[in-house]
């Protein structure tokens, strides 16, 4: 039995490791360095709700909801600001991770780690939620799950409406 | 963060445990390990078809498979436990039949664990028990709570059904099946949720309910 599992486990791991191909970088361009002041006065001429995302190549986890922000952009993107932030990174690593992930969303370069520190959040990823004009409404440290993305987002939408 | 999942988990656990003591007729023999074990064969399966399905490799990125949170695929992981399930009870007829109660109990569990996550809210209700998220004002369903009465309702009347091959599991996949579909519209969603799943485990229900017993006896007289 367990020998069997193994079997179509590994068959399964083999099969989808077959799509392994290095993501075309050539059109990204550098992203643009921000500070927390700088972020901050960006969220505040935003008139739209916006979710924030703070992500870094290295980091494993921001892999596994790295697609469900994108969808999330591609259904909610005409209502809400999508804004990502990649920390303590490179500019070659970063540029993977997008292409990889096609994030088609504002992407900003913070080296050292000063927005998610200015707001209060902790770890990789962090998912914070703003109200127009840059309020803070809440952050979800770690990875966010389909529901907390689509629940906070409900809300973004309840309270700007 | 994550440790409020293992919470959740663990109430899941819990809430399986006492199912199979209070539900303990005709149980196979192990019956805590055997869920156990079929369930996280399902998780790790689930969470595979989940990766794969994002365009994420497990080979080139074989530490996501851990981030559970990252999403587990409901249908394979259903069809995964199940497998494992009858795989394990192939002798035992009746042993999917004396799980199924406890099971529901065990999924009861699981959505009650929201409460652990601070997850339970859905869509905005004007409803009198609907609650806010803190610090807002919008009071919403608490869904996940609807999800974990409806699952251990069912589990009762699920025990409640007489002996007939087959019978009590498939009433427990259309119960465990319909309280998700009849919840999810009150369950702000990006993707939509696994809505066809629900219809198919309905469907897949309501056949072994029907079928089930003629399934097993052309089985019985097939030449081996």
């Amino acid at each position: 039995m367990l020998e069997r599992l193994a079997l179509i486990v590994l068959g399964m791991l083999v099969v989808t490791s077959c799509s392994g191909e290095a993501a075309d970088t050539t059109d990204i361009g550098d992203l643009p360095s921000i500070d927390a002041a700088g972020f901050e006065a960006h969220l505040a001429a935003l008139e739209r709700p916006a979710v924030v995302n703070v992500w870094a190549s290295w980091c494993l986890p921001c892999r596994s909801e790295a697609p469900l922000l994108a969808e999330a952009h591609a259904i909610h993107g005409d209502r809400i600001e999508f804004i990502g932030v990649d920390v303590e990174d490179s500019q070659a690593g970063a540029k993977e991770f997008l292409a990889e992930f096609g994030l088609m969303f504002d992407q900003f370069f913070d080296e050292r780690r000063s927005i998610p520190n200015f707001y209060g959040g902790f770890g990789t990823p962090i998912t914070m939620f703003f109200a127009p004009h840059g309020e803070l409404v809440r952050i979800h440290n770690g990875v966010v799950d389909e529901r907390s993305l689509a629940l906070n987002i409900d809300e973004l939408i309840q309270l700007s409406s | 963060m994550e440790f409020t999942l293992l919470w959740a988990v663990l109430t899941a656990v819990a809430l399986g445990w006492v199912g199979l003591r209070i539900w303990d007729e005709r149980l196979p023999e192990d019956p805590f390990d055997l869920l156990i074990g079929a369930a996280l064969v399902a998780l790790v399966v689930g969470r595979l078809t989940a990766m794969v399905s994002q365009g994420v490799s497990p080979i080139t990125n074989p530490g996501d498979i851990i981030v559970i949170r990252g999403g587990v695929h409901t249908g394979a992981a259903a069809i995964t436990f199940l497998t494992a399930l009858l795989w394990k009870t192939r002798e035992d007829r009746t042993a999917l039949d004396a799980l199924a109660p406890a099971i529901l109990l065990a999924l009861a569990g699981w959505h009650a664990g929201c409460l652990w996550r601070d997850a339970c809210l859905g869509a905005p209700s004007d409803l009198p028990w609907a609650w806010a998220l803190p610090g807002s004002t919008v009071n919403r369903h608490p869904v996940e709570i609807y999800a974990a009465i409806g699952l251990a309702l069912g589990g009762w009347l699920v025990a409640s059904l007489p002996w007939r091959i087959w019978l009590r599991a498939g009433s427990a996949l259309v119960v465990a099946s319909g309280v998700r579909l009849l919840t999810e519209t009150m369950r702000p969603s990006i993707t939509g949720g696994p809505t066809r799943w629900y219809v198919a485990g309905m469907i897949a229900g309501v056949i072994l309910v029907i079928a089930g017993p003629r399934l097993i006896r052309s089985r019985s007289r097939a030449p081996t």
